[in-house]
This record gives structure tokens, C-alpha cells and sequence, in this order.
């Protein structure tokens, strides 16, 4: 354990290769459940995203949220003995996880053959944005560009017009998680089989597994139902979706039996068997004028998107207001939950990020963790789990070998 | 052994599922994929609502056949004493309980984690919602786009001075599922080497607000000077990167940091390399709107979609199509790599959809997986793992308390 609190896989060391966001996001996961990470970066710059982002005390935010509780080994890959500490290394892990372009992390001899050679059990999550194999595997990706490939980019917006691309890393992060799955489904096969395994996580097949009804309702009505973006609104139910109040945004989840509470709610029960609005078939039908109703009343009743919630909620309509970012920081139910939480960095100071999204009833939900600075523990790393001596540690940072920088 | 007969990583897991809908049965889902015996509680005489949606064939929803591959259907009548008495007996046997109901009712029901761990002293039970077991929202009804909307993501789909879009694509359920799958097993793991049980608490609002990699920690940090907002089809910290207009449909290019060099020579403008009006991501951000007319027009000068995306590759940029869901299907990379997948159900026939997105070096890409018809398993399940006589099985078939139909 890095931190001296115990979580559920404290028994485990990850040896990580990854950069950016996918890949760091499956060892952060592992990190926050207690695993022990060492976090190889490549010297003198470290990962990419060190450099991106805000900035304070030329510390990058963006690379303290990824990067929560791992150790930082910095060293210069390209020095034979460089790779030879890393091998060493490598004999004591239990998984490596890496996110290079399929294919770099065999030319550096560190590809599952290799591992396997140092560390029979050893399991290898090679995460990436087009797979391992495959003809597109070798072109360089993108959190966007494997979600083109997927077809949800043609899900977002009008269908008449050029698709909208969500300002959110959801397929770079839900990939860390799916890999974390992974590796911990293969580490439970190792414990009780004492074999190891490659696992190969894509961006590309984490966006098409978000086809919840897409791909088989083409396929299944033989390309009948050609899914695409359709604006505001779902396609299969009415009315779902997003909503026009006079200032900012309501989601209403309205069909099925919700329609008759949300009838109650704007007082026209009229409308509930109302011939062209009494079913969902109807009202996907005549969509436009079921949106216009609901929209005009929330223009002409409500001040504000919030008081229209709270109307419709006393009705049990589902239902919520579409909260800008900075307002979900201040929001009581994501406070009390910890889906946001304030950490506090031992150089920048206190500030925001997303929470631990999984809770267990015995742990905490929040270890606290910091990210390291580049080559924080190098000394740490080759003193105890290498038993290399504080000169020689000295002697392989004069050689730069190893490297150090406190940002 | 698993369901059919096939060795997973998962093998000899027992999971007793009490999910509806989507992010649950997604979470049993994954495990089923992974070899794991689940038996689906469905409530007697519907089942699953999931099996009332989306597109039918032969009275069956496919949308319940994607969604429940490779479990076993047990359905009872939950309001029959002897149906409860039924599903009680079963938790002596299982190793997991997975329920997706409004927080509360599973205590209701006499089945919460107090009254489980009696029944089961090492029980893992894992509770799935849309906005968690705590907090002030946690009693509200829930679907994916309420969480997304509490989330802030919503917000960060469109255009700044318009109401947001949606994306038609199920990413909070399905991620959801995903986060339950990997807590299940850390869990398990935790179980096999403590002998203790837990309860999970995992919510869409919580995956959601995962996805945000930047969007959090920047207004706070800075003071909200940064306010992260919906910005359209590109991105806010690097250009050119997001969504462009081309001959007949749209490209995703991602020619940012270095591969702006690559980029300017795939349109062979090389002086605008080191231009100091272009040649950083922060001199082209301040003229996004001149560099995206700048690259749409020059995309024009391509016959369609196809050909711009192999000219840029031939120079290394980072470039995708977007494609629709339908042109998804018949993609060689797609196929290749199992991204979709072909499934024959026993009373559709062949089926495309989403394929498994974990690959596993030691075991099958994928399972040979069947949804089950309602009630499919109830002899099977009361016979193996209650030792009831076929005889006893027809009696509770006969009183109502077991039900079937094949659908």
C-alpha cells in the first residue's frame, strides 16, 4: 500500500506504461481501490499531459486528475540501463498496463512474450484507441476519431446538419474502466489458476458497446430503422428529452405511464387520452406538437428551468434540470455524495475533480490520494523494491538515467 | 461450468440478477459474458420490462435478446409468499445479488444487505440507480438522461447559445453496467482472500460525471474564469480538432500538436507551418472560425468522405469518417475485431449487435450466449440448485407461483 490505508486490491502492484487520458484513467481506478503503481515516465518531459491543461505552479490539473495515487519512475527509456531497471522491475509485478500505438510497447522488448519470460503470470492490459489487431489498429488515434469509427458520433445532433461532438472524455475514461474490469477478472483467474494473460481494450469497442438499441434495430429490421442523430429527442418514446424552459434546459422523461403525471402536472388532463397524444406511437407522431405544448407551458408558467422541476417532481414526472458544470460543483446531492470532491494537492492546493464513482461498504469511499511529481519516487522505487543503494541512485541520476523535476 | 458449456474467465461464479431495463442488466451481462452462471429473477407474469421494447420479432424484443445473452430466466411470482420463499432459498447459493430498483425497495422486499448477509454471511450485493443510494436525489425516479443532465453532460452537447442535444446512444447504462462489473469483482477478490462480503453502491450520476476530464477541475482552478459549456463540433484546448463539413458527410481530424505539420502538408500549405499565426494549437484557436472554413473548403476539392480520409492518412494525420451506425456494420476493421458481432438467436435467427469489448489472450473472444425466453430455466434452477422433484415444479407451475412463455 503507497498511502498506509487499506482498499479492496492494496495486495496489488501495477508497473504502468500509460499516458494521456485512457490509459492513465485504468491505473487511476486501480489506484483508488489501493493498488501500488509505478507510473514509468519517459524522461525528461514525463506523460504528455504533464504539458496540457491549467497550470498552476507549472503544474498541469489535468495530470493531477489522472494520475491520483501512482509513484512516478522517471527514466530515460532510451538507455539500456534504463530498460534493464524495468525489466527488473517487471519480475515483481502482478499486471503492466500500457497505451502506446499497437506494436511500440514489443519494439521496446517489453511486448507479453517478452513479460512472460520475466514474470510467467504476468498480466499485460494493452489498451488503445482502434484495438490490437484489426486493418485500422496501426493508425494513430484519438478519443474522437474511434468515436467516428463507432457511429455514436452520428448520433449527436440535428440529421440534417453536421453531428455535435460531446465536450466530455467518456470514451477515453469508461475504456480505463472496461480495462480495470479486465485486469481484475483476470487477476482473480491468475490467483486461482496461476496463469497470466494479454488483454486488448479498445476506444473504438467501448463507444460501439454504447449501441444500447442501434445496431439491432438496423440489423434486426433488415436496415428498415436507419438509426440516426434526431436532434433533442429520443426516437422510440415521446416525449424524452431536452426542453426549452425560459431560462436554460429541463430533461423530461415523460412516456409510457409518465405521460398522464405530466399531463396532471401542466393541469390538461385533457390531453391523456386525448386522440393524438393518448400512446407513444401517437405522440412520436405528432412529436412537434407535443413538444410545442410542453414547451410553450414552461415558458409561460415558470421563471426559471428549476421551479419547473420542482412543479413537475411533486407530480412524480422523472425529470431534471440540465446543470452547467460549474453548477454541479455546488450542487447538494453531488457534495454529499462525493461525485464531485475537492482534493487537495501538496503543490497547487485545493481544487475540484470528478469522484471515485465506485463505493464499497468496506472502504472508504475516498482514499486520499496525491499525484507524484516527475521521478517523485525514484529513489524509493530503486532503494526498495530494487535494494540499489542511495549512491548508486545518485550515480544513475548523474548518468541521466533517471530523472527528476518538481512540477 | 457456464451456462452453455463454454470456459470463461468467470467460471463457477454464481450471480443472482435482479435487474431491469438497461445499466443492471448490462452489469449481469458482463458478467454472463465472462462465463458466469446468472439466474434473471423476473417478476412474474411480464418479466423484464426490457423485454416490452425497442424492435420485435416473433412477439420477441431484441432489445431484450442484446441485453440478456447467456442468462438464465427464473421467472416467479414475487407477490406469491412461496415465490419470495423461492428466491430467498436461492441466495444460499449464489455468490452475488445485482438489483437496479429505486433505492429502498430492495429493503422492502425483505431482501436488503442486512437481511442478505443473514441468508449469506459473505454475500456480495451490488446496487446499480440513476442517482445512488445517498443523497437528497436518491429517492427521485431515474433514467440515463436524468443522471446525464444532473451530471452536467448534457451541457456540454451543442451549440453555447442553444438548448443541448442528446446523444441517442445508451452510454451512461452501459458504462454503468461496466463500473458494477469491475466493483462485483474487486469485491469477489476481496471475498476470496478475507472470506467478507460487501454492499456496492454504483450510479449513473456517478459515471457521468467521471467522463469529465477537464471540465471540473478547470472552473474552480481558475477561479471560474473558465466556465466549461457546450461549444458546438470542436474542441476547446487544441485546433484543429472536432468535426468538419466534407463532400457528402463529415471527418473527425485531429490535427493538433505535432501533427500540424503533417496536416499543413497534406493540404500543401507548408509556410503555414511556422507561421506564427498558425503554428501553435493557442495562435489557431484564436482564428478557429478562418482554419475550419480553411480546411471545409479545402475538403470540397475531394469527390467524397473516402478519399479525404485516405489522402490525410497518407500524410499520418489523425482522420476518421464518420460513420452511421448502418455503414458500422459492414466495416472490415469493425468486423475483424468482433467490434459487431452476429448472434443467432433461437427464435430470431441472425442478429447484429455490439460484440463483447474485453478480449482475454487465454479464452474466446466470445461466448456461444442466448438470451433466455421467459421462465426458460425455472425447472432447471429449482430442480439444480434447490433439489425440488420435477413433480414439485409442475405444482408451483400449476399454483401460478412459476411462469413460462416463450418469448
Amino acid at each position: 500500500m503507497p498511502h498506509g490505508m487499506e482498499h479492496i486490491l492494496s495486495d496489488l502492484r501495477v508497473l504502468d506504461f500509460t499516458r494521456a487520458l485512457a490509459g492513465p484513467s485504468c491505473t487511476r481506478m486501480m489506484a483508488e481501490m489501493g493498488a501500488d503503481v509505478i507510473k514509468v515516465e519517459s524522461a525528461p518531459r514525463g506523460d504528455m499531459v504533464r504539458g496540457i491543461s491549467v497550470f498552476e505552479k507549472e503544474r498541469s490539473l489535468y495530470f493531477i486528475q489522472q494520475n491520483l495515487g501512482k509513484k512516478s519512475l522517471c527514466v530515460n527509456i532510451r538507455d539500456p540501463k534504463a530498460l534493464a531497471i524495468i525489466k527488473e522491475l517487471v519480475a515483481q509485478m502482478d499486471v503492466v498496463v500500457e497505451n502506446f500505438k499497437p506494436g511500440v510497447i514489443a519494439q521496446m522488448g517489453l511486448g507479453y512474450e517478452e513479460l512472460k519470460k520475466i514474470k510467467p503470470d504476468i498480466i499485460l492490459c494493452s489498451i488503445s484507441a482502434l484495438g490490437q489487431k484489426g486493418p485500422l489498429s496501426s493508425k494513430p488515434g484519438y478519443d474522437y476519431i474511434a468515436q467516428a469509427y463507432s457511429g455514436v458520433t452520428s448520433m449527436i445532433g440535428d440529421p440534417d446538419e453536421a453531428p455535435y461532438l460531446p465536450g466530455v472524455g467518456m470514451g477515453d475514461v469508461s475504456t480505463g474502466v472496461h480495462g480495470a474490469l479486465a485486469v481484475v477478472s483476470a487477476l482473480r483467474y491468475r490467483d486461482r489458476t496461476g496463469e497470466g494473460q494479454h488483454l486488448d481494450i479498445g476506444l473504438l469497442d467501448v463507444y460501439y458497446h454504447y449501441h444500447e438499441v442501434n445496431v439491432h434495430q438496423y440489423s434486426g429490421t433488415e436496415g428498415k430503422i436507419r438509426p440516426i442523430r434526431a436532434g433533442r429527442h429520443l426516437s422510440y418514446v415521446c416525449p424524452a428529452g431536452v426542453f426549452r424552459a425560459k431560462s436554460g434546459s429541463v430533461v423530461i422523461m415523460a412516456f409510457l405511464h409518465h405521460w398522464k403525471d405530466l399531463c396532471a402536472a401542466m393541469d390538461k388532463p385533457e390531453l391523456v387520452e386525448h386522440e393524438r397524444y393518448s400512446n407513444d406511437v401517437l405522440r412520436l407522431e405528432n412529436r412537434d406538437e407535443v413538444v410545442k405544448i410542453i414547451e410553450d407551458w414552461l415558458q409561460e408558467t415558470f421563471p426559471d428551468a428549476q421551479s419547473a422541476v420542482d412543479h413537475m417532481e411533486k407530480f412524480g414526472v422523472p425529470v431534471a434540470p440540465v446543470l452547467s458544470v460549474a453548477e454541479t460543483t455546488q450542487h447538494p446531492h453531488l457534495r454529499e455524495r462525493g461525485t464531485v470532491r475537492t482534493i487537495n494537492d501538496p503543490l497547487v492546493g485545493e481544487f475540484d475533480i470528478p469522484g471515485m464513482p465506485l463505493r464499497f461498504s468496506r472502504f472508504p469511499d475516498d482514499l486520499p490520494l496525491t499525484a507524484p511529481t516527475l521521478g517523485q519516487h525514484n529513489k524509493e522505487i530503486l532503494t526498495e523494491y530494487l535494494q540499489r543503494s542511495p549512491e548508486e541512485v545518485q550515480q544513475l541520476r548523474e548518468a541521466g538515467v533517471l530523472f527528476e523535476k518538481n512540477s | 461450468m457456464t451456462t452453455q458449456g463454454t470456459q470463461h474467465v468467470l467460471s463457477g461464479l454464481r450471480v443472482l440478477d435482479f435487474t431491469r431495463a438497461l445499466a443492471g442488466p448490462t452489469c449481469s451481462r458482463m458478467l454472463a459474458e465472462m462465463g458466469a452462471d446468472v439466474i434473471k429473477v423476473e417478476s412474474a407474469p411480464k418479466g423484464d420490462l426490457g423485454r416490452n421494447f425497442s424492435v420485435f420479432r416473433n412477439k420477441r424484443s431484441l432489445f431484450h435478446v442484446q441485453h440478456n445473452r447467456g442468462k438464465k430466466s427464473l421467472c416467479v411470482n414475487l407477490r406469491d409468499p412461496r415465490g419470495m420463499a423461492l428466491v430467498t432459498e436461492l441466495i444460499q447459493h449464489v455468490d452475488i445479488v445485482v438489483e437496479n430498483f429505486k433505492p429502498g425497495v430492495m429493503a422492502d422486499m425483505g431482501l436488503s444487505y442486512e437481511q442478505l448477509k443473514e441468508l449469506k454471511p459473505d454475500i456480495i450485493l451490488c446496487s446499480i440507480s440513476a442517482l445512488g443510494q445517498t443523497g437528497p436525489l436518491a429517492h427521485k425516479p431515474g433514467y440515463d438522461y436524468i443522471a446525464q443532465a444532473y451530471s452536467g453532460v448534457t451541457s456540454m452537447i451543442g451549440e453555447e447559445d442553444d438548448a443541448p442535444y442528446i446523444p441517442l446512444v445508451g452510454m451512461g447504462d452501459v458504462s454503468t453496467g461496466v463500473h458494477g462489473a469491475l466493483a462485483v469483482l474487486a469485491a469477489l477478490r476481496h471475498r476470496d482472500n478475507t472470506g467478507r462480503g460487501q454492499h456496492l453502491d454504483i450510479a449513473l450520476l456517478d459515471v457521468y460525471y467521471h467522463y469529465h476530464e477537464v471540465n471540473v477541475h478547470t472552473p474552480r482552478a481558475t477561479e471560474g474564469a473558465i466556465k466549461p459549456t457546450r461549444v458546438g463540433r470542436h474542441m476547446t484546448y487544441a485546433c484543429p480538432s472536432g468535426v468538419f463539413r466534407g463532400n457528402g458527410g463529415y471527418l473527425v481530424i485531429m490535427a493538433i500538436f505535432h501533427h500540424w505539420p503533417d496536416f499543413c502538408k497534406a493540404i500543401e500549405r507548408p509556410e503555414l507551418i511556422d507561421d506564427p499565426q498558425y503554428s501553435t494549437d493557442q495562435a489557431r484557436l484564436k482564428r478557429r472560425d478562418e482554419v475550419t472554413t480553411m480546411i471545409e473548403d479545402w475538403l470540397q476539392t475531394f469527390p467524397d468522405v473516402e478519399s479525404a480520409v485516405a489522402h490525410l492518412e497518407s500524410f499520418h494525420v489523425p482522420v476518421a469518417p464518420v460513420l452511421s451506425v448502418a455503414e458500422t456494420l459492414d466495416y472490415p476493421h469493425l468486423r475483424e475485431r468482433g467490434t459487431v458481432t452476429t448472434i443467432n438467436d433461437p427464435i430470431h435467427g441472425d442478429l447484429d449487435v455490439p460484440g463483447f469489448p474485453l478480449k482475454f489472450s487465454e479464452f474466446p473472444d466470445e461466448l456461444p450466449l442466448h438470451a433466455p425466453t421467459l421462465g426458460q430455466h425455472n425447472e432447471e434452477v429449482l430442480t439444480s440448485y434447490l433439489g425440488r422433484s420435477v413433480e414439485e415444479v409442475q405444482q408451483l407451475r400449476a399454483a401460478g407461483v412459476v411462469v413460462e412463455e416463450n418469448r
